[in-house]
């Protein structure tokens, strides 16, 4: 195998005891890319270094999703003002310890990062109009002890189910572990039917933890109009359609809905809100 | 990456045997059945975050843990006649999504597997996998075997039924070895070891369902101890062989009639040594299997 690093720094950011947040861009709800976008519009996030895909990625052809050809990136910003390294990157398919390795050698040897977040979504049962708590993992007992200065559910046993596979996030949390570098998984309820669309609210958490922990100072109206909407669009489809309606009163109250409820929800409320979009 | 031993076991010329998962877990279970009896010692692993996806992670308390990996273990053991060192993998390293062990991570495993080997001494390597064959369930598999070198044809002639690739009707001597399997017998003749992969048949109608198929197991350990000199008592492989037959007979009672009938007709059908003829034709031979192909394309179809 060739020891040719696999990443490409096209300038060096001049940054001291940062952090890194790193966002997928296939995630529930959209979250990490729509937080990780959202976070280099509002500070200013410069692109300076990305993974070459071609170790990690089958580059036999491209994907392509909502009409527009794909193509797997890995790419680093960084934010000088506030001390911030960010990266959007699809999950690699092979090589992955080698590829989170790069990604934390571009963190550390050219940011000199000491603190990592993953943000991810997580499939809920419950409805979006239930309050949602964001939950955190975090690599050592230090970083627990950071978190626990936050309003966050850090404190539940968990092991992945038979025949399911951790994430990558956890992965790349347990490769900074090895490296003694402090790390925290960040996860957001995304409700079932959200999935495959946008969850604005799951966002906006997501933001509100990040402009509390690095003091971003983020003016969170353009989120909360966003919110607002969807919530406007998903009431629209309740007073259209009393089925869905029903549906999520029934998730509102904790009874739960069947398999055939489930997905009749999630089809109705994913045609509807591609068709306003 | 690397080897990590526990131990340095005192071997002397030992065989390597290695077994990985594969269709119906054949290799793999004659060879960690086989490593069981022996009572076989654990001494080292290959570090398994380089080739592998974890498969587990826990969290106690909101603190991240452990990660688990597919494991890919060493074990030794010193017999009468024989000192053995096992290797088991947990999964075959993959790229791109597919089944098998391919490309650089697989040789790259295939070599650190045979580092430890050529370290302890190793001359001789033994793979086992699954030979996809048109066989009735209810017969008793044969085991293929493909050597890494002319020389070790004589000797695989001598072992009890067992088949060349050039035994096997309408091959002439040719076919491909999946996986490590395949991989590993390239590598080590690269290497200079010698090498055999025994393969055990499983019945082409079964290989598509998610069944371990110890019969073919059983049929691999029987050439693997004559071969290596060892006595094993089979009664533990012979009750797991009892209970995956009473389950293949359930699965197989669920096909249509009218497919358990061609099924059926596999009893008859010779294709290895075929030095007489069968009670059906190569013509009724040929549209059997044909059919068999059909039905089991149709039924993944409809999955």
């Amino acid at each position: 195998m060739s020891e040719k690093q696999p990443f490409r720094i096209y300038e060096k950011p001049e940054l001291q005891s940062s952090s890194l947040v790193v966002g997928w861009s296939e995630d529930a709800g959209k979250l990490g890319p729509k937080v990780i976008d959202y976070l280099n519009k509002k500070l200013g996030g410069k692109e300076f270094a990305e993974i070459e895909p071609a170790d990690f990625f089958s580059l036999g052809g491209v994907s392509v999703e909502g009409d527009v050809a794909q193509f797997p990136e890995s790419k680093f910003y960084w934010c000088q003002q506030k001390n911030l390294v960010v990266l959007q990157s699809y999950s690699p398919r092979s090589d992955w310890h080698r590829f989170l390795g790069a990604v934390l050698d571009v963190a550390e040897l050219y940011c000199h990062v000491k603190e990592l977040y993953t943000i991810g979504g997580m499939v809920s049962l419950s409805a979006h109009t239930a309050p949602r708590e964001l939950l955190a993992v975090a690599n050592s007992p230090a970083m627990k002890e950071v978190l626990s200065q936050y309003d966050i559910a850090r404190d539940f046993d968990y092991e992945t189910p038979p025949g399911q596979r951790p994430t990558l996030s956890s992965f790349l949390l347990w490769v900074a572990k090895m490296r003694n570098m402090a790390g925290a998984s960040l996860w957001v309820p995304v409700p079932f039917y959200l999935v495959s669309t946008e969850d604005p609210q799951a966002w906006r958490i997501t933001v509100e933890f990040l402009d509390q922990r690095f003091g971003l100072g983020i003016d969170f109206r353009d989120l909360d109009e966003e919110v607002a909407r969807q919530n406007e669009k998903i009431a629209q489809v309740r007073i259209r359609f009393p089925e869905i309606d029903d549906y999520i009163r029934k998730l509102e109250t904790n009874l739960g809905v069947t398999q055939e409820e489930n997905e009749k929800l999630v089809k109705e409320i994913e045609e509807f809100l591609r068709k306003r979009d | 990456m690397g080897i990590r031993l526990y131990k340095k076991p005192e071997v002397e010329n030992p065989v390597l045997i290695a077994g990985w998962p594969g269709i119906g877990n054949i290799g793999i279970i004659a060879v960690d059945t086989l490593r069981g009896m022996v009572r076989a010692e654990e001494f080292g692993e290959i570090e398994s975050w380089d080739f592998f996806y974890p498969k587990k992670v826990s969290i106690r308390n909101g603190e991240l843990k452990d990660l688990e990996f597919p494991s890919n273990k060493f074990y030794f053991v010193k017999t009468e006649k024989k000192d053995l060192i096992f290797f088991i993998g947990e999964e075959q390293p993959t790229e791109g999504g597919k089944v098998y062990a391919e490309g650089t991570k697989a040789y790259q495993m295939a070599n650190l597997v045979l580092d430890l080997a050529l370290k302890f001494g190793c001359r001789r390597v033994y793979t086992s996998g699954a030979a996809v064959a048109p066989i009735h369930h209810t017969a008793r598999p044969k085991v293929w075997a493909v050597p890494n070198s002319q020389d070790l044809i004589d000797e695989i002639k001598s072992y009890e039924n067992t088949v060349l690739m050039s035994d096997i009707e309408g091959r002439g001597g040719q076919g491909a070895i999946t996986g490590l399997n395949g991989l590993l017998l390239g590598v080590a003749k690269k290497r200079g070891l010698e090498a055999i992969c025994v393969m055990g048949e499983i019945p082409v109608y079964l290989q598509g369902f998610p069944l371990a198929y110890p019969k073919a197991s059983k049929s691999v350990l029987e050439v693997l101890t004559v071969t290596l000199g060892i006595k094993i008592d089979m009664q533990g492989i012979a009750a797991l062989v009892e209970r995956s037959e009473s389950e293949i007979e359930r699965l197989f009672e669920r096909f249509p009639p009218e497919i358990r009938e061609e099924l059926n007709k596999l009893i008859y059908v010779t294709y290895a040594e075929s030095t007489e003829s069968g009670p059906i034709t190569d013509e009724d031979k040929k549209r059997i299997l044909e059919d068999i192909d059909k039905f089991f394309k149709k039924e993944s179809k409809e999955d």
